[in-house]
């Protein structure tokens, strides 16, 4: 799908050579244009809007069906009947172990195969960017996406909840009660911890992209990747490797819900996720900086 | 491009920062716990030294994050228990069921489910207890304290002041208030302190000599300890980053499956920072509790309130406290029980234990486990734990054996199998 939607690549790749010819502030720029064609593109608002529809679905399903017993479904779900906050908190929980993951493989996995596939790499690397520039650019592009897309999720879950559901002070799982505005800082800390668990994943999507011209291999073996790490995730028998595993702490985003607030979760999570981020980004500078660029 | 034109060498240049990362990261990982864990070396102490510096710890109030690991070798039964526990796990994960808190008062929320689920959590709960690691924070201020184990997703809590206390479990929804008739507690302890005075004139007259000092006290307790158990102080090392003493317990009985237990002291402000038991013959500890990050500031007031939220089932639980004529009362009534126990006939009724030390052993008798015996379920997963032995069917762990005899008795202990068995053919 991809190829066809990139209709725009080669006028994109035009404005980015032209505009990052400049040495010095040449990288903000391409990174400017980078995030233009990345949002101009019809296939990122379909992922937007995909992911969009998880707290829509579970919403009117709630609403429709009136809600499950205690205890039954994903944690929270039974809240949100007296609270409509809690629909952007089951939303990012429904889908942080696949459609999280299928989106940004989609966008990380497409960075450097896409360009290659659409013979447009050639033209990028014509301009005096520099490889390196490209993928910390590639690289940044993937990371504003995962910002967007949990955002996309909390926001329009806790937008959907507000307007199906009564809403009032949130009840945290040590059982205090705190008032509207601090449940939505601690909406928005979950997305950040959301954003900061699929960090890892972006590098590891980056990587697999130098590796191929064929930028949906490159975007499955990404999500599969995910998959891989959440079922070795939870093999009893491999309890040994868990710590190391880039899906480790993706659920941990409930120690934000507690009070007061466990922050060693969130801090532990950022060092794992900066370690992939470190040792794939490396990666894929040898990869790339060693790669014939033919197309 | 330029990388077409370059020599083989000029590309291996290139992959340098790919080899390196993995390399730094690889030496951090193993260099910084080894930095934490640098050589310490506190003033030397003896056993009898070491927990007299423990008893007279004074601390007040401390906030910390406890790591309880339990690796008693049990055959993993998550599928089982994930069957058991019915729709009762809470989102994804394997530690993340439905765990109760202790004790059935937790239970009283789920209502009119029956006692076959209650009682199938329950042993959902012991068995997540028994296998697993589980994270929980502790706060203390004087009379103050709370324990916040950290489920995923989901938190219990036991809140403890001069109120009462409360327990609250995110997902069953149910909080448990247990109050304490204040004034009673202070009359009765008051009252047992009066007793207590009384008894130790009466003693120290007839003696004609002031009753030992807490010191004598102690030095007595590890001289009778010392028969069954060598007391030493181990190696000091470092808990939670801090510097700690290591006290040593190694029983002598060769029929126990306990190799050795330590807790680590932490050599500043004397508190239990840690405590672990290993199997006889084992490297890793079986059960360890420990502090992974200690402060001994006074936590934030607020930590400490607990209103139950909306929606929330709450159970009101008041503690009944008796009366020192009360206590004397039962006592009186608990001695002529177990007079009345050496009658025979009567002698089936409860657990009877045999030995002492470390090799003793719990018989309960066939009515204690409760005649309904285990169907189902309860019969697959019993069957999946324990083998088949002459007499009777065996559950062993590496701290713990029970033993079910074929005609319902049960015998439980930190010893081995043979030790069991032949307690069950000599009842001794």
């Amino acid at each position: 799908m991809s190829s066809r939607e990139a209709n725009d690549g080669p006028v994109g790749v035009d404005a980015r050579v032209g505009r990052s010819g400049g040495a010095g502030g040449g990288t903000l720029s391409l990174l400017g244009s980078e995030l233009l064609t990345l949002f101009r593109r019809r296939r990122t608002w379909a992922l937007l809007g995909a992911l969009a529809l998880i707290p829509i679905l579970i919403a009117l399903a709630v609403r429709l069906s009136g809600g499950p017993p205690t205890g039954r479904g994903p944690a929270f779900l039974d809240q949100i009947t007296n609270n409509g906050f809690f629909v952007g908190v089951t939303a990012i929980l429904v889908a942080i172990p696949l459609f999280l993951p299928l989106t940004i493989g989609v966008v990380a996995g497409d960075a450097i195969a896409g360009e290659a596939s659409h013979g447009t790499l050639r033209y990028l690397l014509i301009a005096p960017a520099g490889r390196i520039r490209l993928l910390l650019v590639k690289y940044a592009a993937a990371a504003v996406f995962c910002v967007a897309a949990t955002l996309t999720v909390v926001v329009v879950g806790t937008l959907i909840g507000w307007a199906l559901f009564p809403i009032g002070p949130v009840t945290l799982l040590s059982g205090a009660t705190v008032g509207v505005g601090d449940a939505l800082l601690r909406f928005l800390a979950i997305a950040a911890y959301v954003t900061v668990s699929l960090l890892g994943l972006s590098a590891i999507g980056l990587f697999l992209s130098t590796l191929t011209t064929v930028p949906v291999g490159a975007m499955a073996a990404t999500a599969i990747l995910a998959v891989v790490s959440q079922i070795v995730g939870a093999l009893p028998q491999l309890e040994w490797l868990h710590p190391w595993l880039f899906t480790h702490y993706w659920l941990g985003f409930g120690d934000l819900m507690r009070d007061p607030i466990v922050w060693d979760t969130f801090g532990d999570n950022a060092l794992l996720q900066a370690g992939y981020l470190v040792v794939f980004g490396a990666l894929a500078v040898g990869r790339f900086l060693t790669k014939d660029v033919l197309s | 491009m330029r990388a077409r034109d370059t020599g083989a060498s000029h590309r291996l240049t290139r992959w340098i920062p790919a080899i390196v990362a993995p390399i730094a990261i690889g030496v951090g990982v193993v260099l910084v716990p080894l930095q934490a864990n640098a050589a310490v070396d506190l003033p030397d102490l003896t056993p009898a030294e070491l927990l007299e510096f423990a008893a007279s710890s004074d601390v007040e109030s401390l906030s910390g994050t406890i790591e309880q690991r339990s690796e008693l070798g049990l055959p993993d039964l998550s599928g089982l228990t994930g069957a058991m526990g019915g729709g009762g796990g809470s989102g994804g994960g394997t530690g993340g069921g439905t765990e109760d808190f202790g004790d059935g008062d937790g239970d009283s929320g789920s209502g009119s489910d029956g006692d076959a689920a209650a009682s199938a959590t329950d042993l959902d709960d012991l068995i997540s207890l028994a296998t697993g690691t589980h994270t929980a924070k502790v706060y203390l201020d004087g009379s103050n304290a709370r324990l916040q184990v950290l489920d995923r997703l989901a938190e219990r809590n036991v809140y403890l002041s001069d109120e009462g206390a409360w327990i609250y479990d995110s997902a069953e929804k149910a909080a448990t208030h247990l109050t304490v008739d204040q004034a009673a507690l202070d009359a009765l302890e008051a009252e047992a302190q009066a007793h207590h005075d009384e008894a130790r004139e009466r003693l120290e007259a007839e003696l004609g000599a002031p009753l030992p000092t807490p010191e004598q006290l102690l030095d007595e307790a590890l001289a009778k300890l010392d028969q069954t158990t060598d007391v030493s102080v181990g190696t000091d090392g470092r808990v939670a980053g801090r510097e700690v003493y290591e006290l040593v317990l190694e029983p002598r009985d060769a029929d126990t499956l306990v190799g050795e237990i330590t807790v680590a002291i932490d050599g500043d402000t004397g508190v239990a920072l840690a405590a672990s038991v290993t199997a006889r013959g084992a490297d890793e500890p079986a059960f360890s509790v420990a502090f992974t990050d200690v402060s001994f500031e006074a936590p934030d007031a607020a930590v400490f309130a607990f209103t139950p939220p909306e929606g929330t089932e709450v159970t009101e639980h008041a503690v009944p406290i008796p009366t020192v004529e009360e206590l004397e009362q039962w006592k009186a009534q608990a001695e002529a029980e177990s007079q009345a126990e050496a009658a025979p006939g009567d002698e089936a009724a409860r657990p009877v234990v045999h030995g002492e030390g470390w090799s003793a052993v719990v018989e309960l008798p066939a009515a204690g486990v409760g005649g309904a015996g285990f169907d189902g379920e309860a019969a697959a997963m019993l069957g999946a734990l324990t083998e088949r032995v002459d007499g009777g069917r065996i559950l062993s762990t590496s701290l713990v054996t029970v033993l079910i005899t074929d005609d319902g008795r049960v015998f439980a202990g930190a010893v081995t199998a043979d030790r069991l068995l032949d307690a069950a053919a000599t009842g001794r």
